[in-house]
């Protein structure tokens, strides 16, 4: 026992700070008596009051992107600097906290999914409602077989013009919003349609069947991704939106922004 | 037995009768008060004035705003029935000042009720004014919902008092110069706002322009972005320029052909 103890201890040596993990109030309580730690608090809600939070946006499936968000906005907020060594507590198979990650805050976890959401030209929320919608796309799909679909979302005036219809516009003078409830059952049926949707910085929907034309020179993604990725790519390069793809070959959901790759979900993990 | 007998005997008829209808009263009063609780729980009036604080205060006492209500009810049908009596019983030196009361005494009630009901919407306006303004972190917009609730307190009260008759034309003209001041003062800083949502209802509904079209309005040339109720955000090189839509009526929009 005496090597698994030395490996807790080296785990555990020079901390400069404790991140918990959508803590309850008593786990709170029992690190903040602690003195000459600091702590800092990552979750969907702020339900400890903590003055140190970090709000995230959905519950990453994923152990990493739910780390990296949540050291990138602490960072955001000056809570942690680079270089800070953290002690990451997440519940991660049981809802007790039940596992200890020792991350290094640095460029390793620095790979811009805070930026996705909170300084992309969208509202967080707007974008948080997309990836939502796409998830449940990916896990539902449309009457059971698997879709494809793609999303730009922000700086829509720009995509507009970077683009033109594939037929008429079903959303012409309406005046839909990807928050409302109606949407998911909406978008649903339309994502059989070939082509993007364009959704303003404020959630609404302005366009389905749009072809986008962004010049895709110098647009680097992984191989083996199709035409659907490489619009996406292309059309974040081009402007100031984010691109929320749903691949139809493998389901998984990758957001784009600014060329870049910088989240990949797997739907059915929510 | 008989010395029993020969007492109720010599109680004369018209006592008699004015027990009865106090007896009656009591009951009817009782029966009205379990009715009147029945039906505003059945309304859903504890959930309408549940987190207020008139609930609060009489739940302290032990009591709900549903059972003040009802008893008020009770007590209302049982003073008339109380004066009904007294009249049948014809005792004469009390005529005058009887018929007074009976007078009075609905309008004491309905006074009573007004009274109830005011403070009670009173706390529900100042909640939903503090709830709608709890995204605004000024301190001073703490003044807001005080002041909501007393106004709807202050009508409550000048109605109430006008019920029992006081006269109050005195306060009527300060009501009066402070709802003329809140519309004048309203419509002075809403002015802007007002107008440019009345253009944006417009722009809503007939599209004249769109996302991604470019437009001039005034002097402000780019491509829009977004149009909401009160503005129009339109990107420029490098520049977002947010125009109210009362703008739109006032300059017209000059709309570019894209090809």
């Amino acid at each position: 026992m005496d090597e698994l103890e030395a490996a807790v201890v080296k785990l555990l040596a020079d901390v400069d700070a404790v991140a918990l993990f959508s803590p309850s109030a008593s786990e709170y309580e029992r690190f903040t008596d602690d003195d000459g730690v600091e702590v800092l608090v990552v979750g969907r809600e702020n339900t400890v009051d903590s003055p140190a939070f970090v709000e995230l946006p959905l519950e990453f499936a994923d152990v990493r992107d739910r780390i990296r968000y949540g050291l990138e906005g602490a960072m955001e907020a000056n809570l942690v600097d680079e270089g800070d060594t953290l002690a990451c507590l997440l519940s991660v198979f049981s809802s007790d906290i039940d596992a200890v990650f020792r991350v290094r805050v640095g460029e390793s976890v620095h790979v811009g999914i805070y930026g996705l959401f909170m300084n992309s030209r969208a509202e967080p929320n707007v974008i948080r409602d997309v990836l939502e919608l796409v998830i449940e796309l990916g896990r539902k799909g449309q009457k059971g077989e698997p879709v494809g679909a793609l999303f730009v979302v922000g700086d829509a005036g720009k995509v507009m013009n970077k683009s033109r219809p594939l037929s008429y516009n079903p959303f012409e003078k309406s005046h839909v919003n990807v928050g409302d409830s109606i949407v998911n059952v909406m978008l649903k049926e339309f994502s059989r349609l070939d082509g993007a949707f364009v959704i303003s910085d404020s959630g609404k929907i302005v366009s389905a069947y749009r072809y986008l034309e962004p010049s895709a020179e110098g647009i680097d993604i992984p191989k083996g991704l199709g035409t659907r990725h490489m619009a996406a790519a292309a059309i974040s390069r081009d402007t100031n939106a984010v691109a929320i793809v749903l691949s139809e070959s493998d389901g998984l959901v990758r957001a784009f922004k600014g060329g870049e790759l910088l989240l990949e979900l797997d739907p059915e993990a929510y | 037995m008989a010395a029993v007998s020969e007492l109720l005997a010599q109680v004369p008829p018209q006592l008699a009768l004015a027990a009865g209808i106090v007896v009656i009263g009591l009951v009817l009063g009782y029966l009205v008060n379990r009715v009147n609780r029945r039906l505003l729980t059945r309304a859903g009036v504890p959930e309408a004035v549940e987190g207020t604080a008139f609930e609060r205060t009489v739940r302290s006492i032990g009591s709900s705003t549903v059972a003040i209500i009802a008893e008020l009810s009770m007590w209302f049908i049982v003073a008339i029935a109380v004066l009904a009596a007294l009249s049948v019983a014809n005792i004469a030196y009390l005529e005058r000042f009887l018929a007074a009361v009976a007078g009075l005494l609905p309008r004491l009630f309905v006074a009573a009720i007004v009274l109830i009901v005011g403070v009670v919407v009173a706390d529900k306006v100042a909640l939903m004014v503090s709830e709608g303004l709890k995204g605004v972190k000024v301190p001073q917009v703490g003044i807001l919902p005080t002041a909501a609730r007393y106004t709807v307190i202050y009508v409550a009260v000048l109605i109430a008092l006008a019920q029992v008759g006081v006269v109050t034309s005195a306060l009527l003209v300060l009501l009066s110069a402070y709802v003329i001041a809140i519309i004048v003062f309203g419509s002075l800083a809403f002015r802007d706002l007002l107008a440019s949502g009345a253009a944006g209802l417009y722009l809503l509904l007939s599209q004249p322009y769109g996302i991604g079209d470019e437009v001039a309005i005034g002097d402000d040339r780019g491509i829009v972005q977004e149009v909401t109720v009160f503005v129009t955000r339109i990107d420029t090189d490098g520049a977002e320029l947010v125009v109210p839509n009362r703008q739109v009526f006032q300059h017209g929009v000059v709309r570019f052909r894209s090809d």
